[in-house]
């Protein structure tokens, strides 16, 4: 069940937060790796449910495609001059961004009720 | 700022993560106070990455500040003062990440506050230090504060005479550790001169130290956690970060690599579509990280040019 959903978020932002504070307590010998294990597949599902269900609005993408890749079903792009247009027409951009796409099929909508 | 959904959603993540894994620490005979210990460094980690505009920023302030964490170091000050001159430099990259990471806890966990910044002292301190320096000469929780100070200071100094209470017993039990090297090896110890000669000697010292402190980061773009990638990084230091670098070098982090933080977005895709060299491509439930902050998005349409 757990298993049916992403494990790439954890590379994020609030999944690195909780993979560190999971590994100190491992080190400490608070828990053990076992239920670190379930918390991030606890977490896998609780982002994945609380982004399908809470995250609405849209944003669009343009940039320069400086390299693609397709393997095992995870294409990764890295965009020069990318800019987003975010909600409000707020226009967000950077000199390059790493963009890594996992399928959005069978794996994570079979884990959804 | 269109990110101002992302704190309530990173807060129902978090609650959802606790409230829905306690089952399982019950199970595993784990205490709850771990539970809630577990979401505290969660959340204050998170807190301090600065992804976006936390509510509660100001609360914990004081306890953010016993973490590694660069934005918190500018309102203390004082913390780092009183330590930093009495501890010579003489590797500098290593030395100031411990000094960084340990200065401001002594004084938390001896005078503010007893329990909960007791625990973390000794957590942080495993992890960065090996336990013997601090386990051995530990009698009860009380003395820790004010001891491990000595414990601390005494291998980042080349001349350790002084303190005439650790050589005997510390320095015979220390050999076996690999995690520290560097700092114990030239003050006193010749069993373990290799690991020690190359970081030292300068002979590769010149690239791999700077190396390490990006290449954990760039590949993970979110937090900097000095303690266990130092740590790591310690212990395979030429290996791994030689590895790191030709990896990632190649695409990613020439031109943002300084930087310390990688922009990427997480995502998945209904549509990946090419003409000639025009990319379309449709992205759902994504979370962009961009010039440190993340934003969160249901649906992206993308439109490159290759």
């Amino acid at each position: 069940m757990a298993s049916a959903y992403y494990e790439f978020y954890r590379g994020s932002s609030i999944g690195m937060a909780l993979t560190d504070s999971l590994d100190e307590l491992i080190t400490s010998g608070a828990i053990t790796p076992q239920l670190a294990m379930k918390v991030l597949q606890q977490f896998d599902k609780s982002l994945a449910d609380t982004m399908v269900k809470s995250v609405k609005n849209k944003t669009t993408l343009k940039g320069h495609l400086h390299t693609y890749r397709l393997c095992d079903d995870v294409w990764t792009f890295i965009v020069k001059n990318p800019t987003f247009k975010m909600e409000q027409n707020e226009l967000v951009s950077a000199a390059k961004i790493k963009i890594v796409a996992c399928k959005n099929g069978d794996a994570i909508e079979a884990g959804k009720k | 700022m269109s990110n101002k959904i992302v704190p309530s959603i990173y807060r129902a993540v978090i609650d959802d993560v606790i409230s829905s894994i306690k089952p399982e620490f019950d199970e595993y005979g784990v205490s709850e106070d771990v539970l809630h210990d577990l979401q505290d460094r969660w959340e204050k980690k998170v807190i301090a990455s600065h992804v976006a505009e936390f509510d509660n920023q100001a609360a914990p302030a004081p306890a953010t500040n016993s973490h590694p964490t660069h934005p918190a170091y500018p309102p203390h000050p004082m913390h780092t003062h009183p330590h930093t001159p009495g501890v010579p430099n003489p590797y500098a990259p290593p030395p100031s990440v411990y000094q960084h990471s340990h200065v401001p806890l002594p004084p938390a966990g001896a005078q503010v506050k007893a329990e909960p910044v007791d625990t973390r002292y000794m957590l942080s301190q495993g992890m960065a230090h090996p336990s013997p320096y601090a386990m051995p000469p530990l009698p009860g929780p009380q003395i820790p504060g004010a001891r491990p100070p000595n414990g601390m200071a005494y291998p980042t100094h080349p001349p350790p005479p002084p303190t005439a209470r650790y050589p005997p017993t510390a320095q015979h039990q220390q050999p076996p550790q690999a995690r520290i090297p560097q700092v114990d090896g030239p003050s006193a110890l010749p069993k373990i001169p290799q690991l020690d000669g190359p970081s030292s000697s300068s002979s590769e010292s010149p690239s791999p130290p700077p190396s390490q402190g990006y290449a954990p980061r760039a590949l993970h773009p979110s937090l900097p956690q000095p303690l266990q990638s130092t740590s790591q990084a310690d212990n395979d230091e030429a290996i791994n970060s030689d590895l790191d670098d030709s990896d990632s070098d190649n695409e990613e982090v020439n031109e943002t690599g300084s930087s310390a933080e990688q922009d990427i977005v997480f995502c998945t895709y209904d549509k990946v579509a090419r003409v000639k060299n025009k990319w379309k491509c449709i992205l759902k439930d994504g979370m962009i990280h961009i010039n440190g902050k993340d934003y969160l998005f249901a649906k992206c349409t993308g439109e490159f040019e290759w």
